[in-house]
């Protein structure tokens, strides 16, 4: 079975290398390189390499490296990158070369008069259909809630990416649940990006370098998830000079500094951030409020060091933790994550990078100790994961990525116990369970004919429970028979499955192409949450006998093309999903402390189709999108709805978002951000009976109503300080406006009893934001 | 078996957190809105029980309504109810003085282990149906040796804390609270039920089983006060339901609720509600601060 795998995937791969550049004879030489910014010495990632004579180019990797093979002889080549100004460079090729190029970001916002350079129309060019890659620039001019900028806030603005609910960093790519997202933040897994429930994520903008989200058409290398792929790179650390950039805002400051340990040869950041907020709690009047505390603090840190020509080696790592705790309870939570990478060229044709990652995300929560019911709860997830990557660059028309992954997963649901003398509560633990998860893959992005490109690749992944564990057996109405125990190390289950990926675009002329795609994805490992607005209190649970890996099928198509010297990107997509053994809960479900948790599972399908529409401007002073998302996402579930279809939580139908910015002079710019999406599926009581002297509502079906259309307009307004000839110190203020006409968005509907009348019932809805200014100072040095 | 009582007291807790998430959003608030609903056919609600007390049992017929009726509900009249269990069958007679609530005679008691049937024959079909029939086995209870009260400030409640050898069995409970005789927990959102997961064959050194809360005049414990518990030994599905009603008739944060579901109760034939049958003890304390 494996042999006839290989021998299938060696000969799909085969073309690769009958490229018709080959076919001339004469001899090809290699140039590979970096290209930096010139200021900081950052890597940029997927910066364009364009080869003038032969109208054919590559882009750089993840790691701001690129390599193209050319037969020998004379050659302009631009090196370019959104924002920044690009290099032309006449080339005699005659022998391999490495140049590495610093490309120096284009003043725009400071110059009166903007030269509007040529765009890359790579939006249009490159096999990627789904994609949506923001840079940090872009993210930081959005206007804000408290004036804290975040790129999960961000990316929902981004068609195809809906929001759970208010404030919440959670979001939903085409209809998927939350936890279909794999989140990575240096190739590392974050389990739970939220801060404060969800107002914040963990991301802190000033040590984020690049943001890519993979709608659908997620690239081979990557896989767990069944939705998206939010691929979050740092900042490796400015290796030219050392500076400084931080902010000062109403209920957080945070500092980040950086620079070179050796110059040019390694680097530092440093980044940390910290809300104050609860400050305000202690003035509120209500003692019931006054002496609890709740904030969040973050670190990120990472070295950079380049060991030689063909070696590197990158350290980063991120703590973040939350805390809420006055004198009867506390509870705090957070994720950890290590990652420690090594970039090594064993020609200037392959690439590799070898990876080894940490991630862990726990919480604990528990009365202090002293009283009769003094207890501690804990639950903790820990990932520890080997990665092997190259980038195998044979000629200009082929980019051959394999590589080998392999991660150990272990859940800790959750112990509690007593503490103290006094306590009442007896100790509870629940099984941790063990989990290995492998991939191998191999994808090719092949140029075959001029107008038509192809990636085609595959993974192989494999997913091993092991004990010690526990496995439950239920019956059909999920009540347990009986349980087995299995020893450490045995590998007691086991899923593979093979997920294909193909993506095709035809250039139809210079500035437009179509372009498709179809993925298969596979999910093993799930969140047991069926909150409408996520908690900290996150489970996750391994797939298992009794738990079958989620998978999804894709299929999406676009047209895209460019107006305005590619100033002016548009484009329009349409897209199917069906996801089976999605995983959805019976009524009631308890999914905490639950040994038995498989039983509270029901298994179903999910289909989900959309159209999404897209047009973003980048001209002289103006910039900004507007995305528009027209979709459906409908579920199955035998035991739930009596088996009838029903409108997934994510399923909101219209979905706009437009966002602004507008430079009205050198130092001054203002922006800002209107979104509209249909209200969240819900279901509510159509009739009423009274048990147990309390009125007990009657349902209907399973999301059968809609919460009220949410939208909401904010403004900001940027002022910066004076460019002077030898001023170190810039600083920046920002005033912005959160729902400005104060439109009160249902977070939730209860229904109330009348005070007055216990026989009346009324419907109460809860709103968290009305309209909030803040200021914030941001500065630079 | 669920771990209920961490989670109920961290549920409390939750909405505290969430008290202070509301604070530091600045603006959030509650609102009244004009919400319509539709319409959704009648349903026979029944509620009702037989216990080991030597008394009239009780069970109360109504009809489903409208979500935003403003009334009682209304009875179901000349109804045939009767509650059998295997050997004996006692006929309920409907209330001269009360629509639709039909009592046993007085000197009935149900017997532990065995099981009990109700029928309901209606007078008038509801949604097609005039025959309902419900099942619930009897489960046994063991006394409690002691209760004892306490003023806990952080709560601004008195605690009814037990005192207990839980046998090695699974056993699921349902507790009430008298305060001189008055029944305190007079809707199923105040009972605490619970498994026994936390202390299974051990002593429950103090397991809370009562709140009395202060913002409530009624419930306020004075010095000499006599405080009853009533401990109830009741089936894992009547638990289930009182957890369901629970949870559906509190607050929903959507941080921790899940979506909102119905209630399943015992009734067959489309009735909804529950026939439960359980076994009962007391004890009582004076609350001496």
């Amino acid at each position: 079975m494996t042999t006839r795998l290989i021998a299938c995937i060696t000969l799909f791969l085969l073309p690769a290398f009958l490229s018709p550049l080959q076919a001339q004879g004469t001899r090809k030489y290699t140039i590979s390189g970096y290209v930096k910014d010139s200021r900081s010495g950052e890597e940029l990632l997927g910066a364009t390499v364009f080869v003038q004579e032969l109208k054919t180019g590559t882009t750089t990797n993840v790691y701001g490296f690129y390599s193209i093979s050319l037969p020998g002889g004379k050659y302009s080549i631009t090196w370019s990158f959104i924002g920044y100004e690009s290099v032309t460079r006449h080339i005699d090729l005659n022998q391999n070369l490495q140049v590495s190029v610093e490309l120096a970001l284009r003043q725009q916002m400071l110059k009166e008069v903007v030269v509007s350079g040529t765009r890359s129309s790579e939006n249009v060019r490159s096999t990627e259909t789904s994609v949506v890659k923001m840079d940090i620039r872009t993210i930081r001019q959005i206007p804000a809630l408290m004036g804290e900028v975040d790129i999960l806030k961000a990316i929902q603005l981004l068609p195809g990416v809906q929001t759970t609910s208010e404030g919440a960093s959670g979001f939903s790519v085409r209809g998927g649940s939350p936890d279909q997202n794999l989140i990575q933040l240096d190739e590392a897994t974050v389990y739970n990006a939220s801060h404060l429930m969800g107002f914040f994520s963990v991301f802190n903008n000033d040590a984020i370098k690049d943001v890519k989200l993979y709608k659908g058409d997620i690239p081979a290398s990557a896989g767990g998830r069944l939705s998206s792929l939010l691929d979050v790179r740092m900042k490796d650390g400015n290796s030219k000079k050392f500076s400084g950039t931080g902010g000062i805002g109403t209920i957080s400051s945070r500092l980040t500094l950086e620079g070179p340990l050796d110059k040019d040869k390694v680097s530092f950041i440093l980044s940390g951030r910290r809300t104050y907020a609860d400050l305000f709690l202690r003035l509120s009047k209500d003692e019931d409020l006054n002496d609890n505390s709740l904030y969040f603090y973050d670190l990120n840190a990472k070295i950079n060091c380049n060991i030689g020509e063909k070696d590197r080696i990158f350290i980063s790592s991120y703590l973040g933790r939350d805390i809420f705790k006055n004198p009867d309870f506390k509870m705090n939570w957070g994720n950890q994550t290590l990652t420690l990478r090594w970039n090594h060229l064993f020609s200037q044709q392959l690439f590799s990078n070898f990876t080894l990652i940490s991630s862990r995300f726990d919480y604990g929560l528990g009365i202090p100790e002293g009283k009769a019911e003094s207890f501690k709860w804990v639950s903790q997830l820990d990932d520890y994961a080997l990665k092997a990557d190259f980038g195998y660059y044979p000629n200009p028309g082929n980019t051959i990525r394999f590589g080998l992954h392999s991660a150990w997963h272990t859940f800790i649901p959750g112990s509690a116990k007593g503490i103290g003398d006094n306590t009442f509560f007896n100790e509870f633990i629940l099984p941790a369970s063990y989990a290995l998860e492998h991939a191998v893959y191999l994808q090719n992005e092949q140029q075959l004919i001029p107008r038509l490109s192809i990636r085609y690749g595959a993974r192989f992944s494999l997913f091993q429970n092991m004990g010690k564990g526990v496995v439950y057996r239920f019956d059909e109405q999920y009540e347990t028979i009986d349980s087995t125990v299995y020893p450490a190390g045995k590998v007691f289950n086991h899923y593979a499955g093979m997920e294909p990926r193909l993506a095709l675009t035809w250039m139809l002329d210079s500035t437009s192409s179509l372009k498709a795609s179809y993925s298969r994805t596979l999910q093993y490992i799930h969140l047991a949450s069926n909150s409408a607005s996520g908690n900290p209190l996150d489970v996750w649970f391994p797939s298992s006998p009794n738990v079958k890996p989620q998978k999804g099928d894709q299929v999406s198509a676009g047209y895209f093309r460019n107006f305005l010297s590619n100033q002016l990107e548009t484009s329009a997509e349409v897209y199917y999903k069906k996801n089976h053994h999605s995983v959805d809960f019976k009524d009631h479900a308890e999914l905490l402390l639950n040994p038995e948790l498989e039983g509270e599972l029901r298994f179903g399908e999910t289909e989900s189709y959309g159209l999404e529409f897209y047009i973003r401007l980048q001209k002289d002073r103006l910039n900004g999108w507007i995305s528009y998302t027209l979709s459906r996402s409908m579920r199955k579930t035998a035991e739930i709805n009596d088996g009838a279809a029903y409108r997934s939580p994510y399923d909101r139908p219209h979905n706009v978002a437009v966002v602004v910015n507008y430079a009205l002079g050198k130092r001054t710019s203002c922006g800002a951000n209107w979104v509209y999406a249909s209200g969240q599926p819900v279901t509510f009581p159509t009739g009423r009976a009274v048990i147990g002297n309390k009125i007990v509502p009657v349902y209907s079906d399973r999301n059968a109503y809609r919460m009220p259309a949410y939208h909401r307009l904010d403004v900001s307004l940027s002022l910066r300080s004076k460019e002077k000839t030898g001023r170190k110190w810039f600083g920046e203020w920002n005033f912005s406006i959160y729902n400005v006409y104060a439109r009160k968005n249902a977070w939730t509907i209860n229904f109330e009893t009348d005070p007055d009348n216990p026989d009346l019932i009324y419907a109460e809805k809860t709103y968290l934001f009305s309209i909030i200014p803040s200021i914030t100072y941001n500065f630079n040095f | 078996m669920k771990a209920k009582l961490y989670i109920h007291i961290t549920r409390r807790m939750a909405s505290n957190f969430l008290a202070a998430v509301f604070m530091l959003s600045m603006t959030a608030c509650t609102e009244r809105i004009e919400l319509e609903l539709d319409s959704t056919f009648t349903r026979l609600v029944v509620d009702g029980a037989i216990t080991t007390d030597t008394t009239a049992h009780c069970v109360r017929l109504t009809k489903s309504t409208d979500f935003y009726y403003s009334g009682k509900p209304p009875a179901v009249s000349g109804a045939q109810v009767s509650i059998s269990d295997g050997e004996q069958v006692f006929v309920l007679t409907e209330d001269s003085l009360e629509a639709g609530l039909y009592k046993t005679t007085a000197g009935v008691f149900g017997i532990a282990g065995r099981n009990y049937r109700l029928r309901i024959d209606l007078a008038e079909a509801i949604n097609g149906q005039s025959r309902y029939e419900a099942e619930c086995m009897l489960p046994q209870v063991e006394a409690l040796d002691s209760i004892k009260v306490v003023y806990q400030p952080a709560w601004e409640a008195w605690i009814v804390q037990c005192y207990a050898l839980d046998p090695p069995t699974v056993n699921y409970y349902m507790f009430h609270i008298y305060k001189n005789g008055i029944l305190m927990t007079d809707t199923i959102d105040k009972v605490i039920a619970t498994d026994d997961v936390l202390f299974n064959g051990s002593y429950t050194n103090g397991v809370v089983i009562g709140f009395l809360q202060k913002e409530y005049p009624r419930e306020i414990v004075n010095p000499g006060d006599v405080i009853t518990a009533r401990i109830a030994g009741i089936t894992r599905e009547y638990l289930e339901f009182i957890w369901a009603v629970q949870i559906e008739t509190g607050y929903k944060n959507p941080l921790i609720s899940g979506p909102p579901a119905n209630i399943r109760g015992n009734i067959k034939n489309g009735g909804i509600g529950f026939f439960a049958a359980y076994s009962t003890r007391f004890a009582s304390c004076v609350f001496q601060p």
